[in-house]
């Protein structure tokens, strides 16, 4: 955990310093002296301060818990990424292609993916949860979800 | 004002009728099934519903309103014991004890003492609202940008509590968080901050996709990479109501968390989310076993619950008797009183007494449907961690990008739900705490804007900051809740240093 609490910290120092140098520019007021940059800046000094005494504490070896380490090898950090992909896609297609069509092709396969082997659950389950989901924010509650290409049906 | 026992009488004669009872157990669960949704938010429910209920008498409607409102207070705390996900942000602070419960297996008691919890806070905040209604609100009434910005600073000084087991991480969450709360127009001059050009940055980060992306989305991306490594928690739902032991070795933080929820949901502004998290705080920092908390404890269960249901009777405090709701949900509550021809407020209580009266007795009556309901359908609702993690989890995440989605037809918000989704899993990861970055998505705009109110009207004094007993009175607590805070989490951290080695 120190080595990640010291990438932590700086990490921190630099979103602070960031956050502090665009409060910075933001313009004054003439009148108050209290302008739209003054928050913020207090917020980015508190940040660089704790980001400071997280990198202290972790060289003075104080850093709290342990870390499991992850490969790329590893089974569960690979169902990660392509869950990360999928996910993307999901929110990437779900307007053009539209909210029926993404949800299954993604429920179906994310299943498989995550070590479903019963075919007939894999048919049938995507297939009913993207109904009753669409049932509910369509019909009951009024909510549009996109259409995509079977707009001339739903 | 003296209290009309009479009319009151009378108000839960014409409260029990079967129309108006009807009214209600729809409305309750409605809102018990909206509160388990993540993303569809109590507010969100009351909303929706609102059209339903044209053209019905007052009574009808705002009964089942009330419903809507009592039920997804408690709704959310079942999603958040059995998926870890929390149905409302009010029910975020039940997840830090619930979840650890429902992977022990103790699912049953969980369930029935975040029932229970929220029927016994309901109660207390529905009772307090009837009898403590005009004192209450003539507080309330006082209160300035100053007070507002020192119950902001007293709220973000809960945090501490909430941090899990770094305090510095936590602070360095809380900062985060109040300045991902900065985005946005300020609330002041109207200058867009870290916006980035982009539009849709304007209005800040969504708050319900970026609470569902922290919250729902995160656990999603850490889910998905356990499959098979994990059994599944055992959904052990073997009771209907929390066992004697549990209601006795709860009842002080029951009654305690019921009085704080109903105090701060009389403040407006402070919703349940707000009452829940310092209800628990205060429990913690009370109990003889804090480092218990977080780990499954049934106190903590206990006073959120309660908290955040009492938070309900509060909120109609000040919104009954000045006009101003308490929360976002009584914010919608206001709008369909006046469509209704009713304007809350004090002359409320001068022309439509009876109303006034029906409405103290809707919402006892309405705390009673839900722990009917709620009791009644309990196995229903614990089945929903039987589902199996390979359909459930994708599942979930459906539910989620759906619901940050629904709220305003943006896909923005999708790919905000995403983005805090991979922070969270990252702070997750990296052992920061993701409680604080919620505190201060609602507390920093309060923060801020009423503490620039204050220098507008003190032409930048800083001294008026300390001119008011209530303002001072609230930041001394802020400052003495840190101090035991931070000794508390030393005690905590030596217990937890001692268990290790040996």
């Amino acid at each position: 955990m120190k080595v990640a609490d010291i990438v932590g910290g700086v990490i921190g120092i630099l979103l602070g310093a960031f956050t502090y140098w665009q409060s910075s520019i933001m313009p004054t007021d003439v009148v108050m002296k209290i302008g739209p940059g003054f928050f913020p800046s207090i917020l980015s000094g508190g940040l660089i301060l704790f980001s400071i005494l997280l990198i202290v504490n972790a060289l003075k070896g104080k850093s709290i818990g342990t870390l499991e380490p992850q490969r790329l090898s590893d089974k569960g950090v690979q169902r990660g990424l392509i869950m990360l992909v999928a996910a993307v896609a999901f929110a990437a297609v779900m307007v053009p292609l539209g909210f029926v069509p993404t949800a299954i092709i993604f429920l179906t396969g994310m299943m498989m993916v995550m070590g479903m082997r019963k075919w007939v659950l894999i048919l049938i389950v995507p297939a009913l949860i993207t109904a009753g989901v669409w049932a509910v924010f369509e019909k009951i509650l009024h909510l549009s979800l996109p259409a995509g290409i079977l707009s001339d049906f739903l | 004002m003296d209290f009309n026992w009479g009319l009151m009488l009378s108000s839960f004669g014409t409260v029990f009728s079967p129309g108006i009872v009807l009214m209600i157990c729809v409305g309750t669960t409605a809102g018990i099934v909206i509160g388990a949704l993540p993303g569809l938010t109590a507010t969100m429910g009351v909303a929706l519903l609102v059209p339903l209920t044209f053209g019905r008498p007052p009574l009808e409607s705002i009964s089942m309103l009330l419903g809507i409102y009592c039920g997804a207070m408690y709704g959310g705390s079942i999603s958040a014991i059995l998926i870890r996900t929390p149905g409302t942000p009010a029910g975020a602070a039940t997840v830090l004890d619930g979840y650890p419960m429902a992977q022990r297996g103790e699912v049953g008691r969980a369930m029935t003492m975040a029932l229970f919890a929220s029927f016994f806070g309901g109660l207390v905040g529905a009772l307090i609202m009837t009898f403590a209604s005009p004192f209450i609100s003539s507080i309330a009434l006082e209160f300035g940008p100053v007070e507002y910005f020192a119950l902001a600073i007293f709220g973000l000084s809960v945090i501490v509590s909430i941090s899990g087991r770094s305090l510095i991480k936590g602070a360095m969450a809380a900062f985060f968080g109040l300045l991902i709360a900065s985005i946005g127009f300020d609330p002041i001059a109207g200058f867009p901050r870290f916006t980035f050009g982009m539009m849709e940055m304007m209005e800040g980060p969504p708050f319900i996709p970026t609470l569902i992306g922290l919250f729902a989305v995160s656990e999603v991306f850490n889910e998905v990479q356990k499959t098979g490594q994990i059994q599944r928690a055992k959904a052990n739902m073997d009771r209907y109501f929390p066992t004697w032991a549990d209601i006795k070795a709860s009842f002080k933080t029951l009654t305690r968390s019921s009085v704080i929820g109903t105090g701060i949901g009389a403040i407006p502004g402070a919703g349940g989310d707000i009452a829940a998290f310092v209800a628990y705080g205060e429990a913690k920092r009370s109990s003889k076993t804090p480092e218990k908390f977080g780990t499954g404890e049934i106190n903590g269960i206990a006073a959120s619950e309660s908290a955040n249901n009492a938070c309900s009777g509060g909120a109609m405090i000040p919104l009954l008797s000045l006009g101003v709701p308490g929360d976002a949900v009584t914010a919608v509550l206001l709008g369909a009183f006046v469509i209704q021809g009713l304007q809350p407020g004090p002359m409320l209580y001068k022309e439509h007494m009876d109303i006034v009266y029906q409405i103290f007795a809707a919402m006892m009556v309405a705390q009673f449907a839900m722990l009917f309901i709620g009791t009644a359908g309990i196995r229903l609702f614990a089945k929903v961690i039987l589902v199996e993690r390979a359909i459930l989890t994708p599942a979930i995440f459906v539910l989620s990008l759906v619901g940050a989605y629904a709220m305003r037809s943006n896909i923005f918000d999708v790919y905000t739900t995403l983005a805090f989704g991979i922070l969270g899993y990252i702070m997750m990861r990296y052992d920061y705490p993701l409680s604080p970055i919620l505190l201060a998505l609602i507390l920093g705009p309060m923060a801020e804007s009423n503490l620039r109110r204050a220098m507008v009207i003190s032409g930048d004094d800083p001294s008026i900051l300390v001119s008011r007993p209530i303002a001072v009175g609230l930041m001394l607590l802020a400052v003495a809740s840190l101090v035991m805070s931070i000794r508390g989490h030393r005690k905590v951290e030596a217990r937890l240093a001692a268990l290790e080695s040996t």
